[in-house]
């Protein structure tokens, strides 16, 4: 799939986004003391990247000033599912900011808003990885790993998130949910890289019993929509040095940049966040679509 | 709605001999005037005369070579178009309601007022049979030539999708498969008629009719009878009578 910018910082940054609201609020559920300026800091930064992350999202559209329509399917669609859990989860991230910086109080609305900021994300996290894990014609997105990364990619990039703005309270939490999220990514690596191929052109032709096919004449003497959308080719060369640079960025260094106990929060999340785009630019790339068939790809 | 319809009255669709078809891109070529000018229309054609021509065409004609051991090659034209999936994973995925699949007839359309252009259904699509509309925004797709079929101001043989009116090898059948009396029934069920995909789980309308078999037991019959009329040849040629 070609990897366009705007879907790669819409799951990236509203990720993050997510991830930093869920470490907040289990934060405040677990006791922990948080100043009102961590708590408001924190929330606008959430508020911020889920927000690009949306925006950046739109910028895919056609019609984006038809977004709104986008909210009308839940019945079926998992796009629509995830623009409504979107909506729907600013609920607590602006109450809980809105209520410290106006210091209105309603300590005891803090705590069932704060579960509200554990489960709005997580069901969020989930509709968005379902727009990908739904289909059936990417083999590399339709599985479970998918699911699980989306949730692990979003705590462990929050996370990094989390300390910048709120202190290195957890930080070995942190690092422990970076390595977890590394042996996620590991694993949906060697999934999809064993699972290549299990679809073959004869399949997609309806014919298995006719021996092996390749294409003859092209259908069309220029590329069309389908092989400029679907029909991104990545090299070996170039897979390696994206998946060490995802690796390295997105997990290990601000993994270890936590352990060491590293001064610049900052630059640890900027890291991250370049690492979770560089994993997320993959997840597009490395993707085949099962219509490549029809054209240059003998097996998906 | 994007819901699926549990049960639709008729199943239009189409069905493709891959016998008969000779690739002669007449139906597609026919597709994109009619459909250009219809209830979809414009179709987007970008560049047509220049160097790196692009567009939408709702219908494409690809060609493969089939290697089968001991078998001689054969190539075989494949026109490839909307199938009207009766589980359309291209409908359930929109979020507008823009895709869509009538109840009536089972037809698969895409309302481009409503449509975002999120391109959703293209990925979701395992056959490539939708087409982004650069220029429009929109995703485009075959109508089946919705605003042919109905039209009851032409003559009721010529209200079949036009790429079926216009084949001139007779390769394309138009009718509704959910009646087992239709033509395309009958068909289908004579010639061990074929599902695009069928691992996709998508229950395509469309059907395609798979090339013919070869026959060994033919071949050799007719290999037989070549010998036998080049001995009497030959024997005429030496002019010997003996047997």
């Amino acid at each position: 799939m070609h990897p366009a910018l705007s879907v790669i910082i819409f799951t990236t940054f509203s990720g993050m986004g997510y991830g930093l609201f869920i470490w907040l609020c289990g934060s405040l559920l677990m006791g922990d003391k948080i100043d009102d300026q961590s708590i408001i800091m924190a929330t606008t930064l959430s508020t911020i990247l889920v927000s690009i992350g949306l925006i950046a999202s739109t910028l895919h559209l056609g019609h984006p000033e038809r977004a709104w329509r986008a909210f009308s399917q839940w019945r079926t669609s998992w796009l629509s599912r995830e623009g409504i859990m979107a909506i729907l989860t600013f609920g607590p991230m602006v109450f809980i900011g809105g209520v410290t910086y106006l210091e209105l109080g309603f300590e005891n609305l803090i705590a069932p808003m704060a579960v509200l900021g554990i489960l709005g994300p997580i069901v969020t996290i989930f509709t968005t990885s379902m727009i990908y894990a739904s289909l059936k014609a990417i083999p590399a997105w339709h599985n479970v790993w998918v699911k699980i990364g989306y949730q692990v990619y979003a705590l462990s990039s929050g996370g990094v998130a989390y300390i910048m703005v709120a202190g290195w309270l957890h930080y070995m939490m942190v690092t422990a949910i970076l390595v977890a999220a590394l042996v996620v990514k590991i694993i949906t690596w060697i999934y999809i890289d064993k699972h290549r191929g299990q679809y073959k052109r004869e399949d997609a032709l309806g014919l298995p019993d006719f021996g092996k096919a390749k294409p003859f004449e092209p259908a069309h003497s220029q590329k069309n929509y389908l092989q400029r959308e679907m029909g991104y080719n990545l090299s070996p060369k170039k897979r390696a040095l994206m998946r060490w640079l995802a690796l390295g960025c997105g997990f290990v260094i601000p993994a270890i940049l936590l352990y060491i106990g590293f001064p610049v929060a900052l630059f640890i999340a900027l890291i991250c966040l370049g690492g979770m785009m560089a994993e997320r630019w993959l997840f597009f790339a490395e993707a085949e679509h099962v219509v490549r068939l029809y054209y240059d790809k003998d097996t998906v | 709605m994007t819901c699926l319809p549990e049960k639709t009255d008729k199943k239009l669709g189409l069905l493709i001999d891959l016998n008969i078809c000779v690739g002669c891109h007449a139906c597609a070529v026919s597709c994109k005037e009619w459909n250009t000018s219809g209830i979809t229309g414009p179709m987007e054609d970008l560049k047509p005369y220049g160097d790196d021509p692009s567009g939408v065409w709702y219908n494409r004609i690809h060609s493969y070579e089939f290697k089968k051991e001991d078998e001689v090659d054969r190539t075989v034209y494949f026109p490839k178009s909307c199938l009207h999936c009766e589980d359309a994973p291209c409908v359930t995925v929109c979020p507008t309601g823009a895709s869509l699949k009538r109840s009536e007839d089972g037809i698969v359309l895409v309302n481009p007022d409503v449509c975002i252009g999120c391109k959703l259904c293209s990925w979701a699509c395992p056959y490539g049979a939708r087409e982004y509309d650069t220029s429009a925004g929109v995703m485009q797709k075959c109508t089946l030539c919705v605003d042919k079929i109905y039209d009851e101001s032409i003559e009721e043989e010529r209200r079949v999708p036009t790429c079926v009116s216009t084949c001139p090898a007779g390769a394309r059948h138009f009718g509704d498969f959910a009646d087992p009396q239709s033509n395309v029934s009958k068909l289908a069920a004579e010639n061990d008629a074929r599902d695009l995909f069928p691992e996709m789980e998508t229950k395509p309308v469309n059907q395609y009719l798979p090339p013919q078999k070869r026959v060994k037991e033919a071949d050799k019959k007719l290999e037989q009878k070549v010998s036998t009329v080049k001995d009497a040849l030959l024997k005429w040629a030496s002019l010997d009578f003996s047997g």
